[in-house]
């Protein structure tokens, strides 16, 4: 418990790291605020459109484009899920290296410590960091959903919210364990670093990128399906003509952690279509593979880290 | 032999001793490799998919598939060099004015008559050559892949487009690895040296485009460009960031230089955009102070 303490008062006192808080609460606030500003533009032009049907006195006008206050946040869970992992990876990074850089580490290790007692302090004080930063950036992104974006939130919302939050938290402590657990494991501190960025490339960005990139509605702008005037169950029927096909770009995409934390996400904020207003029940039942995967995906990185941070791998060599 | 041509040169020999650089120009020369592959796949199977929705009689409209251009199938590229590329030039950036910082040589080098103008232009070069290299390899290997599908060899037109969009992705990748050598340069701490690049192009990357055009993050990762919004917001905003998301602009320019039919227009002015931020970020990085170059890190 030492070491966590320790390890949130150096983050107290650490500018670098609330710089990054800083701006990943910036980046969310945006995201939002660029969100409403497209939905009024979207409202502003159905009252047009209604306008000139109601003047030219011909035709039934389409229903209105209804705001979903949650789905404000679609860009916000992508700024977790890409600048949220690299954030982490750096604070994991800095943890190993800042008492290998101080000389801190060799005075811990001359005392009668356990065996998990450093990594294990590590990992519970940044968990708890972690903690901390979800709550505010929920709570932040709650109130510039209401304030900014001019949504009601319903007391199921905050459930979803809740929720969502602690999918957040599992996925930071994933990539952060991770980055303890490598740059313990290399010699030279800085290649710790970059292999845990290259794993951040791989599973953040090119794999998600590559399965998205290969989905047959992605490849005009605004949608194939839509542009050939396909009717949604036509799309899932001709679709599922090419299962085969299918089932190599979702093996691609469930390959990557971060695109679970997508789907979880996407499905309990309701930012998926197909789960958006459904009971919170049916959506655990829909996304429970995910969420089983995102949960044994950060233990398994936990343990990694307790493993791979020894005495041994700790006093092997100073960059 | 002159302090610039040596300078270059070590810069060279640092990057062929590094074996984490050549991790990162593995992981890009491997996906520009398989990014043609990619596109073809899935081209294909797309074509199937509107077979089966015309055999269905469920569409009238046209296959907008029918008689893509062969670089067509490199359009993932344009994707890897803002991803893997940037952020590879950057370590490299990074890396080139750090090792000297790291290692305290910089003051036994600034002992003798060196002037840091030449040092760091050595180094600038240095980088410079070791990008380019990597992506004529990656060049090559493109103009081979899509020779291979399209079952003939690429025209002198196509493959001449194939040179320019690699020049562009030069002068991006440069973009990066000049501001990692600003970041290895200024920064107290490794750490800071790595992540203020990496925090730049995210804001680069992602942030400005959204503030423009309300593309969402993982929105911009698609070749394919996003319908975007009009009015005096978006009207306003994206005059003013338009010009500042030198990653978009270099996805346009390298569009339009893969007759990707999505965008239209003339890749001029991005060209012109993306040379204006290298030889700004080239000055910053050149001008240099010779005190800034002797500090040392904190860690």
């Amino acid at each position: 418990m030492t070491v966590a303490q320790k390890e949130l008062l150096d983050l107290r006192r650490d500018r670098l790291f609330a710089v990054l808080v800083s701006f990943l609460t910036a980046v969310t606030l945006i995201s939002v605020a660029v969100g409403a500003v497209a939905f009024r533009s979207q409202l502003d032009a159905y009252n047009l459109y209604v306008a000139d049907v109601a003047a030219s006195g011909s035709g039934v006008a389409p229903a209105a484009p209804q705001l979903f206050p949650l789905q404000l946040l679609r860009g916000g869970i992508e700024y977790l899920e890409i600048l949220g992992a690299l954030f982490a990876i750096v604070l994991g990074y800095g943890t190993i290296a800042k008492e290998k850089h101080r000389g801190t580490l060799q005075l811990f290790l001359s005392r009668p410590v356990s065996r998990f007692a450093f990594a294990g302090g590590k990992i519970v004080g940044l968990a708890l960091v972690w903690l901390i930063v979800v709550l505010l950036i929920t709570a932040v992104s709650t109130l510039a959903v209401v304030t900014i974006g001019g949504g009601a939130v319903t007391g199921t919302d905050l459930s979803r919210l809740a929720i969502e939050a602690g999918f957040v938290w599992f996925y930071l402590v994933f990539w952060t364990a991770l980055a303890i657990g490598l740059t313990a494991l290399t010699a030279r501190l800085s290649t710790g670093l970059i292999v845990a960025l290259v794993i951040w490339l791989a599973f953040v960005l090119v794999i998600p990128q590559i399965g998205d990139t290969m989905h047959p509605d992605n490849q005009v702008p605004g949608g194939l399906f839509a542009a050939l005037q396909i009717k949604k169950p036509d799309e899932l029927a001709v679709l599922a003509q090419f299962a085969g096909f299918d089932g190599i770009r979702n093996g691609l995409e469930v390959s990557s952690v971060t695109k679970h934390f997508e789907r979880l996400s996407f499905a309990f904020l309701g930012i998926k279509d197909q789960y958006n207003q459904q009971p919170i029940q049916v959506v655990w039942a829909a996304m429970l593979p995910s969420a089983i995967t995102l949960t044994a995906a950060t233990f398994a990185s936990v343990i990694f880290a307790l493993a791979a941070t020894t005495r041994r791998t700790l006093q092997r060599k100073q960059s | 032999m002159s302090v610039f041509v040596t300078s270059a040169r070590q810069e060279m020999l640092s990057v062929r001793r590094a074996r984490i650089a050549h991790l990162l120009l593995a992981v890009f020369l491997g996906m520009v490799s398989v990014s043609s592959i990619i596109g073809w796949v899935t081209t294909t199977t797309v074509t199937k998919v509107y077979d089966r929705i015309l055999a269905d009689e469920l569409t009238t409209a046209p296959n907008p598939f029918t008689s893509i251009p062969a670089l067509y199938y490199a359009r993932n590229s344009v994707i890897y060099v803002v991803l893997i590329g940037a952020l590879m030039a950057i370590v490299l950036g990074v890396q080139a004015t750090l090792r000297d910082r790291k290692s305290a040589t910089t003051s036994l080098i600034l002992s003798r008559p060196v002037r840091t103008t030449a040092r760091l232009s050595g180094q600038l070069a240095g980088l410079g050559i070791v990008i380019l290299t990597v992506l004529a390899i990656s060049t090559f290997i493109s103009w081979a892949a899509i020779s291979i599908i399209t079952g003939a060899l690429l025209g002198p037109d196509a493959t001449i487009r194939l040179i320019g969009f690699a020049a562009c992705a030069w002068l991006l990748l440069m973009v990066f690895a000049v501001t990692g050598m600003v970041a290895g340069i200024y920064s107290k701490r490794e750490t800071t040296a790595l992540l203020v690049p990496f925090v730049l192009w995210s804001a680069l990357a992602f942030v400005l485009p959204q503030l423009g055009t309300a593309a969402r993050p993982v929105a911009l990762l698609n070749p394919v460009p996003i319908p975007l919004p009009t009015g005096g917001y978006f009207d306003l905003v994206s005059a003013i960031t338009g010009p500042l998301s030198v990653t978009e602009q270099f996805k346009r320019a390298a569009s339009i230089l893969l007759q990707d039919n999505n965008v239209t227009g003339d890749p001029l002015l991005s060209v012109v955009i993306l040379i204006a931020f290298f030889i700004v970020a080239a000055t910053v990085v050149v001008l240099t102070p010779r005190r800034r170059l002797r500090s040392a890190l904190d860690n």
